[in-house]
């Protein structure tokens, strides 16, 4: 089941998130919702994040594919011009930045849809709170018999609300 | 071994008579122009002949320049063309792909000699001009640049004929439409490669030079004048 | 720092920034009816050039290109607004930045869209532009990848798709806030773009961590682009083209332009859309002091390239220097100088005058004088050939003027668009986080 704790201050949701953490909730089962991103203090509910690693990687992959491609199109079409060499890396190397670049873009837009969720296949019975400017909702999957306990959590924590939803 | 066509133009006996152009126009299919289009910088002459005037009246001394492609080696206009309408062929020659040309105009913008010219309209010809089109040659279309190809027709009409006679090509038997109608023979062209021909000969004299050779274009077009 | 908007009751600042999506008042529709106009008679202008051929420009030997490459360095330029107050701010997290983002942005995507056309415009047979593109074809043939015009065609693909992806990825938490309207055509609209964003902090944290890195990606792409079309004009060896100082300098121009389109935009949004409590004199200020440090800038780079040049005396390149200072081009080149330079620095250096509608004043002269600084910088070299027989005049036609109003008509009717089906100012960026140490 859902449990949607309301809450007006961030240092009652990190303190709340903290409660939980230590009675055994995992941090994926956690969410806070909320109409502008919210910093927590490290450690709380930190979410490791492999976009600058994938950006990267999908910069060097694709600058490389462009340069062999250009490589391989120069000596499968290959007439002289100017007197310059048929492939000749700086002749051509604007090109391999500006796609080194591209997929860069690519890549991190792409992982971007990953990570945050948007384009992975939804769990469609998790509620989505409608949250009301200036509050964070913070969402707790747990067992029914946990329910109890993280409803006393949030509540000594701070939150103005919390409401139940879903089967145990 | 593969030919390597050059020109030697003689400078102390052009005469600025323009018969190279005409023959020019003539051979190659050149649109003519109208006054109108002249003053608006519109004509196309693949050959042209500059005239450098030196001192005042009655002591007036004209030089005549014909300037046409110096079919450079290493050409500045070839690089820049995205869709490689203009390249070096084996020949040496810098050769224009009209089909292939979009019109990009950066050719003509780095030739150093200006001696591109553009397609600005579909060309026409007032009557009875158009019997006379040469069908060895290309009609262009609007928006193809164009310039001077040694007369590529005439080099290629030439070496069929001496490979079907079975001869090789001797010096002198490719003659562009410029250099064949010449009346003061100032023009020469021939075979660079060949160290006997006329005009690897004349490259080599004392009186020869090329047009801005210090911007490293090698240009294959020797110009033959006294040096002061 | 807190200024006086952020200390408005969140549902007023919703309000506020939401209302121009509803309403389409009759200046609007008069506005985009001028625009319409415009924009026809400059696509009827382009048929005509494509039916007859490039004569009908003031196009000839050896002025070879001239006021469709004056516009396309002009429109890129003019793209590097959102790029710089966007990413360079973002990386910096300078607070004041945030109304103005969207904007910038949306300059950016639009400025490129409308530059991007211009090579093909340019194009004796524009409508084979698409053999510059790597594709397999019956010709068997590819491109020459040598050549500084596929460098901008990589650059500008590479700017479009990661401006549009830079402007779309903060767009997102707002449009899940519209996906609340009204309207059922502008509800699928809003939700589709949307992509089900719910604000939970994974989604959150996704998305800062993508703005950060697309930001680094950004200012090295946009760097790079408008370096890469002044290649353009230094790679040719033609006489005060080859120069080194062409990327530094084009660069320094368009951040200049940049920064005095998004004042123009900015401006004109405040008035239209009732924003002056969003956009403050304190924003104006700020802006304005850049437009001012720009200038300054841009002075030098101007005297760098032309002293140089005077100073080394090379007859070829004096012929142009000539050309642009004393002869033919002198009106455009001093009146570039005026614009550029003595009217930002009166208006915008001496304290009291720096107001808003000075610094409108100011950016609508920069505009202009970097029009004319393009324009000083193509036609005299290509006018003034090293064979000077060739040297001739350039004097564009209806048909090029044409074709430069229907842009800025376009860029006017797409931002009015955007601004009616987005908020123009970023409201999840402008509300203080919650709790946010000022």
């Amino acid at each position: 089941m859902y449990l949607i704790g309301e809450f007006k201050e961030k240092d009652a949701v990190a303190a709340a998130i903290r409660r939980l953490r230590a009675s055994g909730i995992a941090p994926a089962d956690l969410d806070v919702f909320s109409e502008e991103p919210v910093e927590f203090p490290r450690g709380v509910l930190d979410r490791p994040s492999r976009m600058s690693l994938a950006s990267v990687s999908g910069a060097m992959l694709f600058g490389s594919l462009a340069t062999a491609f250009i490589w391989w199109a120069q000596h499968n079409y290959s007439l002289v011009t100017g007197g310059m060499p048929v492939f000749s890396f700086w002749a051509t190397g604007v090109i391999t930045f500006e796609m080194t670049m591209l997929g860069a873009i690519m890549a991190c837009f792409g992982w971007f849809l990953w990570e945050s969720g948007l384009v992975r296949k939804r769990d469609r019975t998790a509620p989505v709170p409608e949250v009301d400017p200036g509050s964070m909702c913070l969402r707790v999957r747990c067992r029914g018999n946990d329910a109890a306990q993280a409803i006393d959590a949030m509540r000594t924590a701070g939150a103005i609300g919390v409401q139940r939803r879903g089967e145990a | 071994m593969e030919h390597r066509w050059g020109m030697a133009i003689d400078l102390d006996r052009c005469t600025g008579c323009e018969a190279c152009v005409v023959a020019c126009h003539a051979e190659n299919n050149l649109p003519v122009s109208t006054p109108e289009q002249a003053a608006q910088g519109r004509t196309a002459h693949w050959i042209r002949v500059d005239r450098y005037y030196e001192g005042e009246f009655p002591d007036v001394k004209v030089k005549h320049m014909p300037v046409l492609c110096q079919h450079c080696d290493d050409a500045p206009c070839e690089p820049v063309c995205p869709v490689y309408a203009t390249y070096h062929n084996a020949e040496g020659l810098n050769v224009q792909v009209y089909n292939r040309c979009v019109g990009t105009f950066y050719c003509a913008n780095n030739c150093p000699y200006t001696v591109r010219y553009f397609n600005w309209f579909a060309p026409e010809w007032p009557e009875p001009l158009p019997l006379q089109h040469n069908p060895d040659v290309a009609v262009r279309p609007a928006g193809v640049m164009e310039k001077c190809t040694f007369c590529i027709q005439r080099i290629k009409r030439t070496k069929e004929n001496a490979a079907q006679e079975g001869r090789p090509l001797a010096d002198g038997d490719v003659l562009p439409a410029c250099v064949q109608s010449c009346p003061a023979e100032a023009m020469v062209f021939g075979d660079l490669n060949d160290p006997e021909s006329k005009v690897s000969r004349l490259a080599q004299h004392g009186r020869a030079s090329r047009l801005l050779e210090e911007l490293g274009t090698k240009p294959k077009v020797f110009y033959l004048q006294k040096v002061k | 720092m807190a200024t006086a908007p952020e200390l408005l009751p969140y549902h007023q600042i919703r309000e506020d920034l939401f209302r121009p999506l509803s309403r389409v008042s009759r200046r609007y529709l008069f506005v985009t009816l001028i625009a319409f106009i415009v924009g026809t008679a400059g696509l009827v202008a382009w048929g005509f050039q494509l039916r007859r051929g490039m004569g009908v420009t003031g196009l000839q030997r050896p002025v070879f290109w001239g006021v469709y490459i004056v516009d396309f360095v002009f429109w890129i330029g003019i793209s590097h607004a959102g790029t710089l107050i966007s990413a360079i701010l973002r990386l910096t997290d300078a607070a004041w930045r945030k109304p103005v983002t969207r904007a910038a942005e949306a300059i950016t995507v639009f400025a490129l869209m409308i530059g991007a056309m211009f090579p093909i415009i340019h194009l004796g047979r524009a409508w084979l532009f698409y053999w510059l593109l790597p594709y397999p074809n019956s010709r068997l043939i590819w491109p020459n990848f040598r050549s500084p015009l596929l460098w901008d065609l990589t650059a500008i693909v590479t700017y479009v798709t990661g401006s549009i992806i830079y402007l779309y990825l903060p767009l997102i938490p707002d449009l899940a806030q519209l996906a609340a309207h009204n309207t059922p055509w502008r509800r699928r609209l809003y939700r589709a773009l949307a992509l089900g964003w719910t604000g939970s902090d994974r989604e959150w944290h996704a998305l800062e961590r993508a703005m950060k890195l697309m930001a680094c990606i950004i200012l090295a792409v946009a760097v790079s682009v408008h370096t890469v079309v002044a290649w353009d004009f230094a790679m040719a060896v033609a006489p005060m083209w080859h120069s080194t100082i062409f990327g530094p300098y084009f660069v320094t121009g368009a951040i200049f332009s940049g920064i005095a389109a998004l004042v123009l935009a900015m401006a004109i949004i405040r008035k239209v859309l009732r924003l002056e409590v969003y956009l403050t004199k304190h924003h104006f200020d700020r802006l304005a002091k850049l437009l001012l440090l720009m200038s300054l800038l841009w002075l030098y780079f101007t005297l760098a390239e032309n002293l140089t040049v005077w100073y080394g005396n090379d007859p070829k390149e004096m012929a142009v220097f000539g050309a642009r200072t004393r002869a033919h081009y002198a009106p455009y080149f001093w009146t570039m100088m005026f614009l550029n330079f003595a009217v930002p620095f009166v208006l915008l250096g001496i304290r009291r005058l720096r107001t808003i509608t000075s610094a409108t004043v100011a950016s609508v002269s920069v505009l202009i004088g970097m029009w004319l600084e393009r324009f000083v910088i193509v036609v005299p070299t290509l006018a003034n050939p090293r064979l000077s027989s060739a040297s001739s005049f350039y004097t564009p036609t209806w048909i090029e003027a044409a074709i430069t109003a229907a842009t800025f008509a376009a860029m006017a009717m797409l931002y009015m668009i955007f601004a009616k089906l987005f908020p123009i100012i970023a409201v999840w960026e402008f509300k203080p986080h919650p709790q946010e140490d000022d």
